[in-house]
């Protein structure tokens, strides 16, 4: 089945194809929506959002971009949106801790730890140091350079998918290149790792 | 010698900044061979290239989960499931607005009724009618009180 079968198939409500769709770019969704959220079972549960999205709108589809630039560009969103409404959450959350004492973070902490727990103490701090580097980018550099270095995508591709210039996708991952180097330099002379 | 160990901090600084794009190979050629060399006598740089190094390898080995087994008969249950929760969703999202609204105007005309009762004359009419003023002056003078006491 080629894309263009596909996205009828899709279209007239076939599951058979809706699978087969699925199967094909699971695994390409979750790595985009972990590359933001960076927690495994919220970006499973995004990429199933992202899927339920394409199986509702599929008649939207006009066919201009592939179908990949189409999930990544709904992945993308997606997961930015999350990570917008976690961060409002966390600031009730934080209201909440002046009340309760902090008891409700502690336990967030301590599930989010529980994901990996082979994981030797520096490995996560490392990874630990990444993620809030990346996480304090501004959202359309953050967007192109996980797209660009968890994906490997080519600025080309990155360009359609945020619907911007090339000019502006070579801008934005330069900046977040930089931004990112500042971080880390921060960090080294701070020896916090 | 400061100006020398100025000189080379500026070195340092302008080496930092380029390492991350060292590492992708983004650097134009001769600016390659300086951050090259300038890295072959400064341990200070090298290692700050292997905290860069380690800390970007982090995305390599988070690249490409294990695909979940159930991830499709999850999905599969959601698009069941979701069609029901979103016509209660459509269903709740115009109740509440409507309910909120008729609740404020009933605020709103309950406020206005109970105003207009409290500044209406009928009312401070039958309120002044009903309260008997009492004139101290009237029932007890101040001058006949203090011609008592002398």
């Amino acid at each position: 089945m080629d894309e263009s079968q596909l996205i009828t198939g899709i279209q007239q409500g076939d599951r058979k194809a809706f699978q087969i769709l699925v199967e094909t770019y699971q695994r390409m969704v979750v790595n985009t929506c972990l590359a933001i959220v960076h927690n495994k079972a919220d970006a499973e549960d995004l990429a199933q959002d992202v899927f339920l999205e394409i199986f509702r709108t599929a008649g939207n589809f006009r066919g201009d971009s592939k179908i990949s630039t189409w999930l990544y560009r709904i992945a993308t969103n997606r997961s930015l949106n999350f990570i917008r409404n976690n961060k409002r959450k966390r600031f009730f959350q934080s209201i909440e801790e002046t009340f309760t004492g902090g008891r409700n973070r502690a336990n967030e902490i301590s599930e989010n730890n529980g994901d990996q727990p082979d994981r030797n103490i520096t490995d996560q701090q490392r990874s630990d140091l990444l993620h809030r580097a990346i996480d304090r980018l501004p959202e359309k550099q953050r967007a192109a350079f996980t797209l660009n270095k968890y994906e490997e995508l080519p600025y080309q591709q990155i360009a359609e998918i945020m619907e911007i210039s090339l000019a502006s996708v070579e801008s934005l991952i330069h900046r977040a290149k930089k931004n990112l180097q500042e971080q880390l330099l921060d960090c080294y002379k701070k020896k916090c790792v | 010698m400061v100006s020398y160990i100025k000189s080379n901090k500026m070195k340092h600084k302008s080496i930092h900044k380029e390492l991350i794009f060292y590492l992708d190979n983004e650097l134009p050629n001769e600016r390659r061979i300086i951050v090259e060399k300038h890295l072959e006598g400064c341990a200070d740089c090298r290692s700050f290239l292997v905290f860069i190094q380690e800390s970007m390898q982090v995305i390599v080995k988070e690249k490409n989960p294990e695909a979940s087994p159930f991830f499709f008969t999850r999905l599969s249950a959601r698009l069941e499931e979701k069609p029901e929760y979103q016509a209660q969703g459509q269903w709740v999202r115009l109740a509440q607005p409507v309910f909120f609204s008729i609740l404020l105007t009933i605020g709103i005309y309950g406020g206005l009724q109970l105003g207009s009762n409290a500044s209406s004359e009928k009312m401070n009419q039958a309120t002044l009618s009903s309260v008997q003023l009492l004139n101290d002056f009237e029932s007890e003078p101040i001058e006949s009180f203090l011609l008592d006491e002398l």
